[in-house]
């Protein structure tokens, strides 16, 4: 495998980890992340060489994202939303009632933000981007990525406490 | 002072300067309502990061092995050598090349970038031939001689000033299979000739013995003065090749 390939690699748990916050459910959250990682093939031409591997997928993702959910938009109307009836599968890996019990209120919270504001979020928050890596790859301004960042932040503490989460 | 929730937010994601960050740090620990508020921001994160956790899948193993058995593709915005071999061979650098010499590198280049199954191999350059390959960059800019050839068998030759006062070093890169002879230009690394270089006995180590005949047809053709000796060499470089 070239550098290219090695450093995709290394990126997959990253990639399915925004796919998830992105996705509702889990085989939603599967198939974002192959998508992005075949057009990362497609079109590793376009990715310049000394400039991050990171930013460059997951603005593909966010681009595929973004398309899906235009599509899918335009058949809300004919066709129940599958996703709504899809469980959160929480996580086995989680010991404790009361942290499984967290993690899904917060998915549930998260999920239930717009998408601007949970792009910011799982970018920022979840992933630790800076908030210049980050505004590359939502592809605003600095300043709108702050601004949905703390829409996005506030709506997140107030659903919670809503539901007795402390944050 | 009161701070809003985009300033404390800024604190909590580390994009506040050290100092603005230990004065909010203050004010939190003699406010106890600002201290919650801080703290309020730092558990959702926590919880954010715990709620979608990065964890292994056993699906990546597909995808690892998609990723690895796609095909390499030679990139358009910074065109490999083969993408190089036209505007290489106009006119302007025939001298360089030299007619011979030029020939056999067209040939056994082609012949090794064309070959069944061959790997992925060269480096980026951009269209008016300067080496955009950082590792190359960096080992033109800093490796002497002395220090043989790298892990991947990258390795400086000659380093000599040409006829306009340009440094120029030639260099080889085993995991490139190729060598060639780069000069400076606006601090730039400017590629002026390549040749295919395999190194002996495949070991990457000893790359640093041959230089091709057209790359050293090239050497001779741009050479002003004798190239430097080691300490000349070392002085060079650590004067940042001006």
């Amino acid at each position: 495998m070239d550098e290219f390939q090695t450093e995709l690699v290394d990126l997959l748990p990253r990639l399915r980890r925004f796919a998830r916050v992105l996705a509702r459910s889990d085989a939603d959250a599967h198939d974002l992340v192959q998508e992005t990682v075949e057009r990362a093939l497609t079109k590793r031409g376009g990715f310049r060489l000394g400039t991050r591997l990171d930013s460059w997928t997951f603005t593909i993702m966010r681009r595929i994202f973004i398309d899906q959910r235009r599509s899918s938009a335009r058949w809300a109307r004919v066709v129940a939303p599958a996703d709504d009836v899809t469980p959160n599968i929480p996580d086995a890996t989680m010991a404790g009632e009361d942290l499984r019990a967290d993690a899904l209120a917060v998915r549930s919270a998260l999920h239930a933000l717009p998408d601007d504001q949970r792009l910011a979020v799982a970018l920022v928050l979840i992933d630790g981007l800076s908030y210049a890596e980050a505004a590359q790859v939502m592809g605003v301004p600095a300043g709108t990525l702050t601004s949905r960042l703390v829409r996005g932040r506030q709506a997140l503490i107030q659903t919670l406490a809503e539901q007795g989460v402390s944050a | 002072m009161t701070y809003n929730d985009e300033t404390l937010m800024r604190r909590v994601d580390g994009e506040l300067t050290p100092e603005a960050g230990a004065a909010i740090d203050a004010a939190a620990a003699a406010d106890p309502a600002l201290g919650a508020r801080l703290d309020a921001l730092r558990n959702l994160r926590t919880l954010a990061r715990e709620a979608v956790p990065l964890a292994p899948d056993p699906r990546d193993r597909d995808l690892a092995r998609m990723i690895a058995t796609s095909g390499p593709r030679p990139s358009p915005r910074t065109p490999r050598l083969l993408d190089r071999l036209g505007a290489a061979f106009a006119p302007r650098h025939a001298p360089l090349w030299g007619g011979l010499a030029a020939a056999s590198f067209v040939l056994g280049l082609s012949f090794n970038w064309l070959g069944a199954g061959a790997p992925e191999r060269g480096f980026a350059v951009d269209a008016k031939g300067t080496i955009a390959d950082a590792a190359l960059v960096r080992v033109l800019d800093t490796r002497l001689t002395a220090d043989g050839a790298d892990d991947r068998g990258r390795a400086v030759g000659l380093t000599f000033r040409d006829a306009d006062g340009r440094w120029c070093r030639t260099f080889q890169s085993a995991d490139a299979g190729v060598a060639g002879l780069a000069c400076r230009e606006a601090d730039r690394w400017r590629l002026k000739a390549l040749a295919p270089f395999q190194p002996a006995a495949g070991d990457l180590r000893t790359a640093s013995a041959d230089i091709p005949v057209p790359v050293l047809a090239a050497v001779d053709a741009g050479l002003a003065d004798d190239p430097l000796d080691a300490a000349a060499e070392a002085r060079a470089r650590d004067a940042g090749w001006n």
